[in-house]
């Protein structure tokens, strides 16, 4: 059971990625997918999205896994492996959760399972560098993101110009200089493949 | 959920990062079709945003929308007033009832304005339209409800669930 979260800060276009990939990977059901989100906010919007995809959703609400209800999130991770034995577990937290410490609660839940991580993949949305990185709105949690990040997709790559997306890249490589960069337009399909080899392919640095 | 009781502050208090939620029944005398429902959600994707920056917010993280109805889905959301919004999904038929669920993720005002914002961009957007919120709930989960349940099932289950004991829903 490999688990794989894709992270990033809201709007970044989290959801729309992970109902790609989940199909892809499921190569048409000879993999078992199951996908976790989480959501602040109290209303879990995304997790009905993914519901109606027909996957196997776990909803987390009540609080962000990676730190509040971290103890919930390694539950979850435990009872997917016990109960539904999936080969991918893609996990969507919230726009505001830091992944590393999503790794570690991960990590907790497979205590007493057989799991594997994948990659950490975290958007930036290419339609707001600015925003995202100034330091006096989000930019220390941004930042934050994106120096946990192994993958980074730039979101949105359909909806600004070319150099935007270079703009965007320039900007996170400051913060990161090993992950692989990924231009990504889950509309257009653009980067996806890309994502889905990454996926199966990742193997985790011991 | 019961072991999801936050002990400690999340991690979006620390970058001032409020959110609000709220499910609510509209309906109106004549149908909506498709293009109507759209039109409405991404206005009132807007109006919340515009609320919530007037009210102080520094930047607006996420606002979304999931609308069910007997003939289909609509979903719709913004990132900002400057960034537009936009809206997925379609209607087989025109409605006369829409069950709306909006999440409202917000940085820089707390989690009263956030609320505020929300009800004041909802209501707003429904009035201009000639539409009655019948019911509204804050904090309603659907975690139980069927999502591959026929369309008729689900609006019962959401017809159901608002008309439940607020406590129930907040266990």
């Amino acid at each position: 059971m490999k688990i794989t979260q894709i992270a990033g800060f809201l709007g970044c276009g989290k959801t729309t990625l992970l109902l790609k990939l989940s199909r892809a990977l499921s190569d048409g059901g000879n993999r078992k997918i199951a996908l976790v989100v989480n959501e602040i906010g109290e209303i879990p919007v995304d997790g009905k999205i993914m519901e109606e995809s027909d996957m196997q959703v776990k909803d987390i609400g009540g609080g962000c896994i990676c730190c509040e209800v971290a103890s919930t999130f390694a539950k979850t991770i435990y009872r997917l492996y016990k109960d539904f034995k999936p080969d991918h577990v893609l996990v969507e937290p919230t726009g505001v959760a830091v992944p590393h410490q999503v790794k570690l609660a991960a990590r907790m839940g497979g205590r007493d399972a057989k799991i594997e991580m994948g990659p950490a993949i975290v958007l930036f949305d290419a339609t707001r560098p600015a925003e995202l990185l100034d330091m006096d709105m989000l930019g220390q949690l941004v930042t934050t993101q994106v120096k946990d990040a192994d993958v980074i997709a730039i979101s949105k790559i359909d909806a600004v110009e070319p150099g935007a997306v270079e703009d965007a890249s320039k900007r996170v490589r400051a913060y990161n200089a090993d992950a692989e960069i990924v231009a990504l337009s889950a509309f257009t399909d653009t980067g996806v493949d890309r994502l889905v080899e990454t996926i199966l392919d990742w193997k985790e640095a011991r | 959920m019961d072991e999801s009781t936050p002990q400690t502050p999340g991690c979006y208090t620390e970058h001032g990062v409020s959110g609000y939620g709220v499910a609510a029944e509209l309906s109106r005398k004549e149908p909506m079709n498709e293009a109507f429902v759209r039109e409405m959600a991404e206005k009132m994707m807007l109006s919340i945003a515009r609320e919530c920056m007037s009210l102080g917010a520094k930047c607006i993280g996420h606002i979304k929308s999931h609308l069910k109805t007997s003939a289909g889905t609509i979903k719709a959301d913004t990132i900002g007033v400057a960034h537009g919004s936009y809206s997925t999904g379609g209607l087989s038929a025109p409605v006369d009832h829409i069950y709306i669920a909006i999440n409202s993720i917000v940085q820089g005002i707390p989690e009263d304005a956030v609320k505020a914002a929300t009800l004041e961009g909802m209501h707003e957007v429904a009035n201009q339209r000639g539409l009655t919120v019948v019911k509204e709930k804050e904090h309603s989960y659907f975690d139980e409800f069927d999502f591959v349940a026929s369309k008729q099932e689900y609006v019962e289950q959401l017809r159901q669930q608002l008309d439940a004991d607020p406590d129930e829903n907040e266990e």
